[in-house]
């Protein structure tokens, strides 16, 4: 089903009218792919030195309620000489259609083909969404591996949390951007276009051309014509070398095809060498210092169809230093930065009038954090009231204060409120240094009745380091009181209506730079043993339960903490037919696990096999400013139960982030 | 209180959105251009928007129309110039214009549908085999069609909801304009008028390349047509 290459030369005229004349009518959902929503950019290519195309693997209205795309797309459209356009990946339907046409991937924008664009660039949300990368790399007509693209062909980059483990697809990108792309992105895209406009006048002056067209692909000269390592392909092949140099002295960008990695025996990963000399043995992750004056979009994109988060999204703090030793966001936005709440006012009402939307949402990894939250809320509030536009809170901190704030927020709607207690026992939550108590949570859902809610959501995690039977009847107890609790504020205060907890269990994931990235998964048996035996405990009619499919997580882990080896591994489950694998009912572990077969490749090596402390790391020579001595400390401290304080309001831990990055915690209410 | 209805288009490329994405993009746009919504009360007050009636997903209309509660007064052509401004490309806010707070609703009144119908032949077709196809249907006095709705597929007899339908071709294309009943006494679908032509004639036509534009809504009175800008 995959592609023939020849076939797929259309301009974007041709694209346009076969998507509105044949294609869109056909599919579900159209305003996937119809792009034109209010404060979109779409620019002129012949005024900008540098396009590129951010890409979302998995569909559009997942895509579009990632804040980071919205930040980006803003930022680089702000640039008068840059183009950032957008593409999803499409869905099955659309995808078929497409084939069957021979349209090829485009950008929502100009409807150009992801061919045309000087750099195209995804991002890493998640494990499970690999497949689709290498989907729409073939759905794109762009050879898969790096080193099979000149520069007729984009840069295919990445960048996103899974960027602190990208060797699975280190083949297939030519460079990744670590940290925080504010800063970086931009200096990367304006290294690409002096880049080009050296090589355009170059050519211009070499062979006297009128027209200097630069190397910019056109569509029209695929590297496939021209016979490898001689004449043009052979000097794009070292221009595209020399480019990669340039990139790579960028501070945060890795070029993966700058090192070769090598392992034992035993197929285990050894060590990666750097082969160029400007690849730095190690690279640091960038990170905004001043976050207070980042840029953030005040005119941003309004999606027609519904998204998965459609309102505005007000980046109110970055970073979370609560020390979740299973936390890979923990590690990788470190320190806590947070905006004052002057610029965050300014910035809502800016948006309220930019976008029309009736909800403000306060997103961070924990909103209820910020040392002004009270303020901010009641200002943000009476500033909006009127005009009845609502503010929301996207996660609850267990605790009887985002009680309150929920309740000041959400007047009248009475929805339901989630908590993540995350374990069942105090020893567990002392382990994964979640700073939870039981009585933490009972005054919060105590709280949460007694204002009214009748609903309440309560995640853990199964599988975690050290996890007992006893941690398992913990999950159904918490549950339980928490019911009864509800039960009996209700019956007090006279309410008929019963009240509803939902329990829900996803498997431990070990994820790479965090304490428990040398900590095997549970095996998937026993995971799958541990859902039907809490299925079968929690039989309380008040109760619901429900978890993640435990093949699903295996593969996380494979993938989280992989190697380069896995690429083949990948490659021979996209080509077998996987993709949108995070889709329960698209996701075939049996090809998955044919693919590991045939390439010789035993998944249990990398998701279950603990990792001895000097063991080398895949992903060691990246490095997000956490000390590996800490990461240690914190294993060690785990595996005692001992707990390490919050930063912020405690002593420095010594994680080291503020030391290498050059940053410290940034808190705007007072101290102390 | 101040009722207002604003006749709109829907063209390329916000023809593919949904009934409900183009609510929502009423509401947005209304919000950003600053116009003084009146709110429904009780506990999740929302914005009063009624819609003419709801178009299938890939029509261009050019003539749609939403009825809307200020509350404040307002100049009409302002209220016109804001929105425009608040609007993606593709809709064209043609007039608005204040109505009666009594006004009836527009779905209540508004009862035809004027439409403009675009599809490609497989095989050559003759100016007089569809002519004679159009009079054969016409002189009919039933016209079922299967319809799928919530409860499986039901049978509708749709011949007394068209009272005008015209056929031409032009460059392998044919063409077809219809009048037909909308509203709250019935609806009638463009493509099943096209389906029954593609019955009656075994008119070879490619359906995917089928393209609708509705030109009219309209209030019938008679054997008048109504513009609802015109009869408040």
């Amino acid at each position: 089903m995959h592609l023939q290459k020849n076939t797929w030369q259309h301009t974007e005229q041709e694209i346009s009218q076969l998507l509105e004349e044949r294609i869109l009518a056909q599919v579900t959902k159209p305003t996937r792919y119809t792009g034109g929503e209010f404060n979109q950019v779409r620019k002129n290519w012949d005024d900008v030195d540098v396009t590129m195309a951010f890409a979302f693997p998995d569909v559009y209205e997942v895509g579009m309620s990632h804040l980071g795309l919205r930040i980006l797309y803003h930022l680089v459209n702000d640039q008068p000489r840059m183009a950032m356009e957008r593409v999803f990946a499409p869905w099955t339907d659309m995808e078929a259609k497409m084939r069957q046409a021979g349209v090829p991937l485009f950008a929502l924008e100009s409807r150009k083909p992801l061919k045309d664009f000087d750099v195209l660039g995804f991002t890493l949300q998640y494990e499970m969404a690999y497949s689709n990368i290498l989907n729409m790399l073939d759905l794109a007509g762009i050879p898969l591996e790096a080193g099979e693209r000149d520069l007729t062909m984009p840069l295919v980059i990445a960048g996103g949390p899974c960027a602190m483990n990208p060797e699975p697809l280190a083949p297939f990108l030519d460079a990744v951007i670590l940290g925080e792309g504010e800063e970086v992105l931009l200096e990367f895209l304006q290294t690409v276009a002096d880049f080009r406009r050296e090589q355009a006048e170059a050519q211009h002056t070499a062979t006297g051309s009128v027209q200097p067209a630069g190397i910019r692909n056109t569509g029209t000269q695929p590297a496939s014509t021209q016979p490898a390592g001689t004449g043009v392909y052979g000097d794009r092949l070292q221009a595209k070398r020399e480019l990669l140099a340039r990139l790579a002295r960028i501070p945060g960008v890795y070029v993966p095809s700058f090192y070769e990695a090598n392992y034992d025996a035993q197929g285990r990963f050894r060590e990666l060498t750097p082969t160029h000399p400007d690849a730095p043995a190690r690279i640091l992750k960038r990170v905004v210092r001043d976050f207070d004056s980042a840029y953030f979009p005040e005119e941003p994109l309004v999606p027609y169809m519904q998204v998965v988060h459609d309102r505005i999204m007000l980046e109110v703090l970055r970073g979370c230093t609560r020390a979740c030793r299973f936390c890979q966001a923990g590690s990788n936005y470190r320190p806590v930065r947070e905006r004052s709440t002057e610029r965050l006012l300014a910035q809502a009402e800016k948006l309220v009038q930019a976008t029309g939307y009736d909800e403000i949402a306060l997103t961070s990894l924990s909103t209820a954090d910020h040392s002004c939250v009270s303020p901010l809320i009641r200002n943000l509030i009476a500033q909006n009231k009127d005009k009845k536009v609502g503010v929301s809170l996207p996660s609850l901190r267990v605790d009887a204060f985002s009680v309150d704030l929920a309740k000041e927020v959400q007047k009248v709607r009475k929805t339901g409120l989630t908590f993540a207690p995350e374990a069942g026992t105090q020893r567990l939550r002392d382990v994964i240094n979640k700073g939870v108590t039981e009585e933490d949570l009972m005054n919060t859902v105590t709280s949460a009745f007694e204002n009214g809610w009748s609903t309440i959501k309560l995640y853990f995690m199964i599988g975690l380091p050290t996890e007992t039977e006893e941690d398992l009847e913990g999950i159904a107890r918490l549950a339980e009181a928490v019911a009864n609790r509800g039960s009996a504020i209700l019956r007090q205060k006279g309410i008929k209506k019963g009240v509803k907890i939902t329990v829900s269990t996803s498997s431990f994931v070990p994820k790479p730079q965090t304490p428990f990235q040398w900590e095997p998964q549970m095996a998937r048996a026993e995971l799958e043993a541990k859902q039907e035996w809490l299925k079968k405990r929690l039989r309380d009619r008040r109760i619901q339960y429900s978890w993640h499919d435990a093949r699903l997580s295996f593969l996380e882990a494979i993938f989280a903490k992989g190697d380069r080896r896995l690429a083949a591994v990948l490659k021979r489950a996209w080509a077998s037919g996987c993709s949108f694998d995070g889709w329960s009912d698209l996701f075939q572990f049996e090809k998955w696990q044919a693919a590991f077969e045939a390439e010789g490749i035993n998944p249990d090596d990398y998701a279950y096999r603990p990792i001895a402390y000097d063991e080398p790391l895949p992903w060691e020579h990246l490095d997000i400013g956490v000390q590996r001595s800490y990461l240690i400390g914190e294993h060690e401290k785990a595996l005692t139960a001992t707990l390490t304080a919050d930063c912020r309001t405690g002593s420095c831990s010594g994680c080291g982030v503020c030391s290498t990055l050059s940053v410290s915690n940034d808190l705007r209410g007072k101290k102390g | 209180m101040t009722k207002i209805r604003i006749a709109f288009s829907k063209e390329d490329p916000v023809r593919w959105l949904s009934h409900l994405d183009t609510q929502k993009l009423f509401e947005r746009a209304l919000r950003r251009a600053d116009i003084p919504l009146a709110f429904s009360e009780g506990f999740n007050p929302h914005p009063k928007i009624a819609f003419a009636s709801a178009l299938a997903v890939g029509v261009v209309s050019l003539s749609e129309y939403v009825d809307i509660e200020l509350a404040a007064e307002v100049d009409p052509d302002v209220v016109g110039e804001k929105l425009q401004k608040a609007m993606p490309e593709g809709v064209r806010i043609l007039g608005v214009t204040i109505i009666p707070h009594n006004a009836a609703a527009l779905m209540a009144v508004i009862n035809r549908a004027d439409y403009r119908l675009r599809a490609a032949l497989t095989a050559p077709v003759t100016e007089e085999h569809l002519a004679a196809t159009v009079e054969k249907a016409l002189q009919q006095t039933s016209w079922l069609v299967e319809r799928d709705g919530k409860r499986g597929v039901s049978t509708k007899d749709i011949r007394a909801g068209v009272f005008r339908l015209q056929a031409s071709l032009h460059d392998q294309m044919l063409l077809i304009e219809t009048l037909v009943q909308t509203g709250s006494e019935g609806n009638v679908r463009p493509d099943e008028v096209l389906r029954v032509l593609m019955e009656q004639g075994n008119l070879p036509v490619d359906q995917e390349s089928l393209r609708i534009i509705r030109v009219g809504l309209y209030i019938a009175k008679g054997d008048q047509l109504r513009s609802p800008m015109e009869e408040l």
